[in-house]
């Protein structure tokens, strides 16, 4: 953890010596977010509610899910930019230290251009929170806080699987973007809206109805049952697959002439 | 039992052929084409403690797949190597603290920030001490000249003082072997200088095992006693330095200066050059020996001026890769 923290400090100082072009990119990112939000205010002077979730529902369930994708992009932008650290042979040198493979790509880079996502998602879920008439109670926070931890788990689970698809082939990558980007756009909504097969799909194979759906829910008060607001936990599992593919890959590395 | 000691290490890749032209390439995004290629095959070797070993051969010849396989980086198909005691692949944890590596090609120093940070960083990741750290910093900084460099951000260095930097971040943890991966590469002639002369030194003090790759025979020649060739993927020879080159050296080249005529048949003379003032000779010395020859030509002809020349080591070098038709 202490390796971990350090390499952030140098990877913040690291672009920090670009002043001028983290300050645009930092700008030009809130413009980027806005965008997505825009199509979301969009579609709903089109239409008073999607399949029964209002505007204010819908925006609350859209920034968790970016809260926990850009929260990946700050912390794990080394696993997100796996196939980059393939390429250029750098994770040649990874394998050279002794320490755990995941933790060094973890702290091989960051993106703290970022951050301003993070901020923003969580100032889009406060608007949408102030709009939206919650009875408070212990569970309702609890169930809140763990929507917030499952989404920033199951996108460090699909960056984890997307990065081990690297292993295999270095090229085709944008399989990996229908999972990541693609994922993310369509989890935006809570994934009840889906069609059946989807739903399915979404709980069982890639459980973003875990962070979004069977929580939100409960904390709507649409549900009583106590279980939703824990259910994001169960998106922990989520990850031991992911783990496990990233080392089988491992083992097929056949790195990058010299 | 030997320090290093590998055993019929092979290593094929799959690599997909493609090709050239936009055409080609959208085709083989659909439906690829693979071969197969043996990078490395058979290869076997044995390497004591405090050895300084150059491993030689063309590009491609499986150069870097081996250094990256005794490194622990790549798993071989079929094969043994035991390392110190260790299977390089099979305890990668425990097998990378003993050994440093530096790809004279790709840079492990932190691009936008000085050396001395990414210095700090390996300290960590290797959990060096801090005194047994600033004891061995404080050290290879003075060998290698690095005061004045190690706290400017490593973009703004120049290529020999990069490598320096690099260098010594190999070292930071007192391996017990390095392995150096082309380790002059674009460097000029003072810099190159600088690298053997730390490298030799370091070898004589510390006993650190070094197993060095380079195209610049020059290199070699100033480290290791021994060689191993390497060539298609086979170990084609491994011994010492100096029996290769003699085995080269009975070539020499004469060149005569004088303004008579020269007839001259014998055996141990393979070739005749008329030159613009006088004579350029090749002989192998096996067959003739140089006094007999200048016994034969000073009884002919007036001779103005001689020189003797060998073959330089570059020259033995391209010789030897054709002997093997590598």
């Amino acid at each position: 953890m202490k390796l971990y923290l350090k390499s952030l400090s140098m990877h913040l100082r690291g672009e920090l010596e670009y002043r001028v072009n983290f300050i645009l990119s930092f700008l030009s990112q809130i413009f980027v977010f806005f965008t997505y939000y825009f199509i979301i205010l969009a579609l709903f002077t089109k239409f008073d509610h999607i399949k029964g979730f209002t505007l204010y529902e819908v925006l609350l369930c859209f920034s968790i899910i970016q809260f926990g994708f850009s929260f990946n992009e700050v912390f794990a932008r080394g696993i997100d930019k796996f196939d980059v650290l393939i390429i250029h042979g750098n994770f040649d040198r990874l394998l050279l230290r002794p320490k755990n493979i995941i933790l060094q790509v973890l702290c091989s880079d960051s993106d703290f251009v970022k951050v301003s996502r993070m901020i923003q998602a969580l100032i889009v879920m406060g608007i949408a929170l102030i709009h939206l008439e919650i009875s408070w109670n212990l569970f309702r926070i609890l169930c809140l806080l763990f929507m917030l931890i499952s989404s920033c788990v199951i996108f460090f689970g699909i960056f984890l699987a997307a990065a081990a698809y690297c292993f295999f082939t270095v090229q085709g990558l944008e399989v990996r973007n229908v999972f990541t980007d693609g994922g993310k756009h369509m989890a935006q909504y809570p994934i009840g809206v889906f069609q059946k097969g989807f739903v399915l799909f979404f709980t069982f194979v890639i459980p973003y109805a875990f962070v979004n759906y069977y929580p939100l829910l409960y904390f709507l008060g649409r549900s009583n049952s106590i279980y939703y607001a824990f259910s994001p936990l169960l998106v922990f599992f989520f990850l031991f697959p992911c783990i496990l593919l990233f080392y089988f890959g491992m083992r097929r590395y056949t790195s990058v002439g010299s | 039992m030997s320090f290093i000691e590998v055993r019929q290490i092979s290593k094929t890749f799959r690599i997909a052929r493609k090709k050239s032209g936009l055409k080609e390439s959208i085709k083989s995004f659909f439906k690829r084409d693979f071969i197969h290629v043996k990078a490395v095959e058979d290869i076997s070797f044995s390497i004591d403690e405090g050895e300084i070993v150059g491993y030689i051969g063309p590009n491609g010849a499986g150069k870097s797949t081996t250094i990256k396989i005794l490194s622990g980086i790549l798993i071989p198909d079929s094969g043994d190597c035991l390392i110190d005691g260790i299977t390089p692949w099979k305890n990668r944890v425990e097998y990378v603290k003993r050994i440093g590596v530096v790809f004279g090609q790709r840079s492990q120093l932190w691009w936008d920030l000085p050396a001395e940070d990414t210095f700090d960083l390996l300290k960590d990741i290797y959990e060096i001490p801090e005194e047994e750290y600033q004891s061995t910093k404080n050290d290879l900084v003075n060998r290698l000249n690095l005061q004045d460099i190690i706290n400017i951000p490593v973009r703004q260095l120049s290529l020999g003082q990069r490598m320096r930097c690099e260098i010594a971040a190999s070292l930071l943890h007192n391996p017990k072997i390095l392995f150096l991966d082309e380790p002059t590469i674009g460097l000029d002639a003072v810099s190159k200088q600088i690298v053997r002369d730390f490298i030799k030194k370091l070898n004589k003090e510390k006993k650190i095992t070094v197993i060095l790759t380079s195209h610049d025979m020059a290199d070699i020649t100033s480290l290791s006693k021994r060689i191993i060739l390497i060539g298609n993927g086979h170990v084609l020879y491994d011994g010492s330095l100096k029996k290769l080159q003699n085995r080269y050296e009975c070539e020499k080249y004469i060149s005569i200066k004088t303004k008579d005529r020269l007839f001259i048949h014998k055996k141990g003379i393979y070739h005749k050059k008329k030159t613009k003032d006088g004579y350029d000779l090749t002989i192998n010395t096996n067959e003739i020996s140089i006094s007999e020859l200048l016994n034969v030509i000073s009884k002919k002809i007036t001779i103005d001026d001689i020189e003797i020349e060998t073959d330089n080591i570059d020259n033995i070098i391209v010789k030897l890769y054709k002997d093997y038709q590598i």
